[in-house]
């Protein structure tokens, strides 16, 4: 069975920093694979929905280089990103779900505007580099 | 030579859309945040929904090594911090409304302008065949049968949530997470349109 680890809202902490410095501490790149590293709500959600775009854009790219053509390589996509998504957040930060919403709200970071990038990315090589 | 190149393309006006999209997505920002962010009253309004919020889900998380009984006091302040969340988000998109005219305004002459550019050509070519629903806009204005042409209204469609949605994200002007009618899809933030 796997492992869920709750995840504390660290308010009082972040609270604590901000007093401190009069600003946030930068935000380590270490943390985006650290299973103990402790998340807010907002920073996971952002981070998901900035990994949706940068899979949007380079699947977009590589679906019209090929070039991919057809509509099943569109849920292909939606597929693939999502799987992605929730091997990222369930596998590798291990966060519990339960603590920012559901897989609903974690899946759906990002999901409508990584779509449209996605669509707009694949149309726009492929009409520009196959005619 | 960059010209020539462009002029070979059959779908350059495609770059053209999406240029003139980029620019306007970072001219319609800026008078959001001239009219809207930069005031007080969305400052202070975005900092209650953004505590509210935090303070319920804080509520609502239980121990899961006590009873997990709620009390009925409990219950009736989870309410109150709700109302007033709600409250919040309202007068928040209220007051985004009244001073989203004017990039409505932008946004619609800009429309416009394309539409006369633009009107009955295809501007690119879709990889796949839409369903039908998405037709409508995809091959607006277009003649033939070919359901695969892209019209302005489509390429520009896309280019607005996409480009929008993700500038607004990156300046840190997207509406708030706790704030109500974020959604499934959540669009760019249609008040400051």
């Amino acid at each position: 069975m796997r492992e869920r680890k709750s995840v504390k809202f660290n308010l009082q902490q972040q609270h604590q920093q901000e007093d401190q410095n009069g600003h946030l501490s930068p935000f380590k790149l270490a943390n985006l694979f650290d299973p103990d590293a402790s998340w807010d709500k907002d920073q996971l959600g952002d981070i998901l929905h900035w990994i949706r775009q940068a899979l949007a854009l380079i699947c977009g790219l590589l679906w019209g280089a090929i070039p991919l053509v057809g509509g099943i390589w569109f849920l292909l996509f939606v597929v693939l990103s999502s799987g992605i998504i929730y091997g990222y957040y369930a596998l590798i930060l291990k966060v519990d779900e339960e603590d920012f919403g559901g897989h609903g709200a974690l899946l759906q970071e990002g999901l409508f505007a990584s779509v449209s990038l996605f669509l707009l990315a694949w149309i726009l090589v492929y009409s520009l580099a196959h005619f | 030579m960059s010209s020539t190149l462009f002029s070979n393309m059959k779908y350059s006006d495609s770059l053209t859309v999406v240029g003139i999209s980029i620019c306007t997505a970072i001219v319609c920002e800026a008078i959001s945040w001239l009219l809207i962010y930069r005031t007080s009253s969305y400052k202070s309004l975005k900092s209650t929904i953004d505590k509210a919020s935090k303070k319920l889900e804080t509520m609502k998380t239980t121990d899961p090594n006590t009873a997990t009984i709620i009390k009925k006091s409990k219950t009736k302040k989870i309410d109150r911090v709700e109302s007033s969340l709600k409250e919040s988000s309202r007068d928040l998109s209220m007051f985004k409304f009244k001073s989203g005219g004017v990039v409505a305004l932008v946004l619609f002459m800009v429309f416009g302008l394309l539409n006369s550019l633009f009107e009955g050509k295809a501007v690119a070519k879709i990889p796949f065949v839409p369903i039908k629903l998405v037709q409508k806009m995809s091959h607006r204005g277009l003649s033939g049968d070919d359901m695969t042409d892209c019209s302005m209204a489509f390429l520009y469609f896309l280019c607005s949530i996409s480009i929008r949605t993700n500038l607004q994200k990156f300046l840190g002007f997207s509406p708030p997470r706790g704030a109500a009618g974020a959604g499934l899809f959540p669009m760019p933030d249609p008040k400051s349109n």
